[in-house]
């Protein structure tokens, strides 16, 4: 900062004072300091993946380069780099980043807007990993050959280089996107989806090494041409080259990557510059794109219920039909379903059958954050169910209602995926998996709709990780959800035993009835419990 | 005409401190009230009390001779609310919210429509039909609950600060809209900071402070009260007398003498 004017200089100084006095301020609460208990480690795990990964990588490299297999080193390059460029991204799903843009209303220079937007938005996971990998490898390369190390220390730091501005680059290029809640959401759900694609490596590795190798060279050879005129692969033909003693290759991959770099910086200034004039062709667009329409549709009617438990059955299915994590939380159960069949070999796959309650089990498990704070996503709109004139006992079943429609099209999805791909659940499980829900799923609604009453907690359905119910919720129904599923397992355990699952079925039955009564004595008793609890949850669930 | 709202001694503590101290509103039916006090003098409290958000320590309410203790359901059908939060569901688009508040007001699925397409209209939201109710700007947010408030047609209206952070072509629409329920027999109760609306609009005025009603009654009742002491026989703006009657401003020892 030595060259920057004390105006600018003092700019800088508040905007890092702004970013450590937001992380003093969120300590206030309980909520916050647990937040920095888990993000301390959350750091732990950072700076072992750090740490470890550059260990590992720089022996890696090592071990390659002392081999004169150099041109390896690719995939190390390119693994970091899709990992800086991507994760950043996706992880928009889950964070709220300092909007760098507001600094636009104090009279800041456009230069040091410039660095206030690089360095700040620099401060991430994804760059402090990718600058110790990359470090890790450049050790690595350096002690297995020390001729290589100008050639080495000069690929790998235009490598970080054209990291970080590519990254900043195509985040400010898309942050007017990315801001948009409905953007965050298709980042969190691709985010989940990669996670889960994880999954699939270990079977794709063993199709692919079932082939032939000449074909599987094949595919090498086609990739390669273009690998090798992209940054992480020309990062390796700097190494390559130089190994080989060619130095106008050498120098000319390395012009490349500088070139690189040099567009990623001149896109990122014309994007910044913009900002800066104020201009915002998004903005423009967007007015231009609305339309007007009035006619309205009519509400559902749902038969045999009131108008209100139709309006807010219709609510709640829009509500959850619009949150991606809700959506994604439904798919899981039929994910596990399909990836356990990956290891068919596995002890479970023998007990295929059970495979219909097991998955129905753990559909009413996560349904749980649902269930036990069913007010959670209202929000605000808790004011409005509290001044309408209908009760809070027909709310309640309404939301009850639409919950138990989700559960039942879950159930039916899976039930579809055991039998395309097991066989169809035999009879005697059907009826099991319907008593146990008979049972469990009144004593889940009538606990959850109390702990919604007595611990509501506001939470945005469209945000994923990072939200959880209150602790007491959360710890009630853990014991509950434990209960339910031990009086499951046992019942199956004895129908085992015994040779005959019906007997497990009838104790299911015979349970469900106090089960049902109770849920009825519960939603009778509801009105009262709001009337206590009504200050309670217009604070809890309007808070901003 | 018999009142709209009567209250009785209303109280409401939080611990030992009275956000609401003793309060005797009364609100003829068809009147445009305005409820003034500086911030945290009891205002919201105050409504959220009438509107069923909150209980109140001691005291009654009537809201259109109804208790609101022993008929709350009752009371809810013939009201209308804009509270401090704006009561909206942000996951919603408009025309949904507004067919759900129809149908919950206990009107059929047409109706809710229809209305709700009408206030769509009036309210000049109908441009965005597919946009969530969360991502609507602040003054689209207060004119959407507006619209929530007033479907059922209410007979009367309680409304916290509706004007802010609406614009000022929306705001002329709004007050027009009020005034013309006002003229049909429904009875108007609202809060706003801002003094030239309240003196704009109301009728009756009532100021709150420190939990306390410190004044009642109509406009000219009020202003004719007390005279300016600065000029003798002239009567006073309702700034001045709200001023008056909270506490003056700083005074000018107390200004910033840094400032050009």
């Amino acid at each position: 900062m030595a060259g920057l004017r004390p105006v600018a200089r003092e700019q800088l100084r508040a905007s890092a004072t702004l970013r450590w006095r937001l992380l003093v301020n969120s300590l206030r609460s309980v909520r916050g300091r647990l937040n920095l208990v888990s993000r301390s480690i959350g750091g732990l795990v950072v700076g072992s993946a750090a740490l470890g990964g550059a260990v590992a990588l720089g022996a890696t490299a090592w071990e390659l380069t002392s081999n004169g297999k150099v041109q390896w080193l690719a995939i190390f390059f390119w693994i970091i780099f899709l990992f800086w460029q991507l994760f950043p991204l996706m992880a928009t799903a889950f964070t709220q980043n300092v909007d760098t843009s507001a600094f636009l209303r104090f009279p800041l220079t456009y230069r040091t807007y410039f660095f206030v937007r690089l360095v700040m938005g620099t401060l991430d996971i994804a760059t402090a990993l990718g600058i110790c990998w990359s470090i890790g490898v450049l050790v690595g390369i350096c002690a297995a050959v020390p001729r290589l190390i100008p050639w080495a220390v000069l690929a790998v730091l235009a490598f970080m280089a054209f990291n970080v501005l590519l990254a900043r680059m195509t985040f400010v290029w898309i942050e007017h996107w990315l801001s948009r809640r409905r953007s965050r959401e298709i980042m969190g759900l691709l985010f989940f989806l990669v996670m889960i694609g994880f999954q699939f490596i270990g079977p794709a590795l063993d199709h692919y090494s079932k082939k032939p190798a000449t074909q599987r060279f094949r595919y090498v050879a086609k990739a390669a041409p273009v690998e090798r005129v992209l940054p992480p692969g020309l990062c390796t033909e700097v190494l390559t080259a130089a190994e080989k003693r060619n130095l106008p290759k050498a120098l000319g991959a390395l012009a490349m990557i500088f070139a690189y770099s040099g567009t990623a910086l001149g896109l990122l200034h014309l994007r910044l510059r913009q900002q800066f004039r104020g201009e915002s062709p998004e903005d423009s667009a967007a007015a231009a794109a609305l339309t007007s329409s009035n006619v309205i549709r009519p509400g559902w009617k749902l038969p045999f219920v009131s108008a209100p438990v139709s309006a807010v059955f219709e609510k709640e299915l829009h509500y959850f039909s619009r949150s991606g994590p809700m959506l994604f939380t439904m798919l899981v159960p039929l994910l596990v379903v399909l990836v356990v069949i990956g290891g068919r070999r596995s002890l479970l796959a023998q007990q295929s059958e059970l495979f219909f309650p097991i998955g129905a089990g753990y559909c009413l498990l996560v349904m749980t954050n649902l269930v036990y704070n069913s007010f959670g996503g209202d929000g605000g709109g808790i004011q409005c169910l509290l001044i309408s004139p209908v009760s809070f006992r027909q709310i309640v079943f309404a939301k009850n209602l639409a919950q138990f429609t989700v559960l039942v099209t879950e159930i039916l999805i899976l039930w579809l995926g055991v039998c395309l791909i097991y066989n169809p659940p035999r009879l005697v499980f059907l009826a099991l998996t319907f008593c146990w829900y008979l049972f469990a799923t009144p004593v889940n609604f009538s606990i959850g709709n109390l702990l919604s009453l007595y611990s509501p907690k506001k939470i945005d359905y469209a945000v994923f990780g990072r939200q959880r119910a209150s602790e007491t919720t959360i710890f009630a129904s853990l014991g509950v959800q434990l209960v339910i599923m031990g009086i499951g397992a046992l019942t199956i355990f004895i129908g085992y035993r015994a040779s005959n699952y019906w007997i497990g079925v009838l104790i299911l039955a015979a349970l469900a009835i106090p089960s049902i009564t109770g849920y009825i004595v519960v939603l009778r008793r509801i009105d009262p419990i709001v009337m206590t609890r009504r200050e309670v949850l217009a604070t809890e669930l309007c808070k901003a | 005409m018999g009142a709209a709202i009567l209250t009785e001694n209303l109280t409401r503590r939080f611990g030992d401190f009275a956000a609401v101290d003793d309060v005797n509103l009364h609100v003829e039916t068809g009147q445009f009230y305005g409820f003034l006090g500086p911030n945290g003098a009891g205002k919201s409290t105050t409504i959220k009390m009438l509107t069923g958000l909150m209980a109140p320590t001691s005291g009654r309410m009537q809201i259109l001779g109804l208790d609101l203790a022993t008929h709350l359901v009752d009371v809810k059908r013939q009201i209308g609310v804009v509270p401090e939060g704006m009561a909206l569901f942000g996951r919603l688009t408009g025309s949904e919210y507004l067919n759900f508040a129809g149908r919950m007001y206990g009107l059929d699925r047409n109706t809710a429509a229809q209305r709700a397409a009408e206030l769509l209209e009036f309210m000049e939201l109908l441009d965005h039909p597919k946009t969530l109710i969360t991502d609507y700007s602040h003054g689209m947010q207060k004119k959407l609950a507006m619209a929530a408030a007033v479907i059922h047609g209410p007979k009367v209206l309680f409304l916290d600060e509706p004007f802010e952070g609406v614009d000022a072509i929306a705001s002329g629409t709004l007050k027009a809209m009020l005034q013309r329920m006002t003229a049909r027999g429904a009875t108007i109760f609202l809060t706003s900071h801002v003094l030239e609306i309240v003196e704009r609009l109301c009728t009756h005025v009532g100021i709150i402070n420190d939990g306390r009603l410190v004044a009642q009654g109509s406009l000219d009742e009020l202003r004719s009260g007390i005279t300016d002491e600065a000029s003798p026989g002239e009567r006073m703006s309702l700034e001045e007398f709200f001023l008056k009657t909270v506490g003056g401003p700083r005074t000018s020892a107390q200004e910033l003498s840094w400032l050009g």
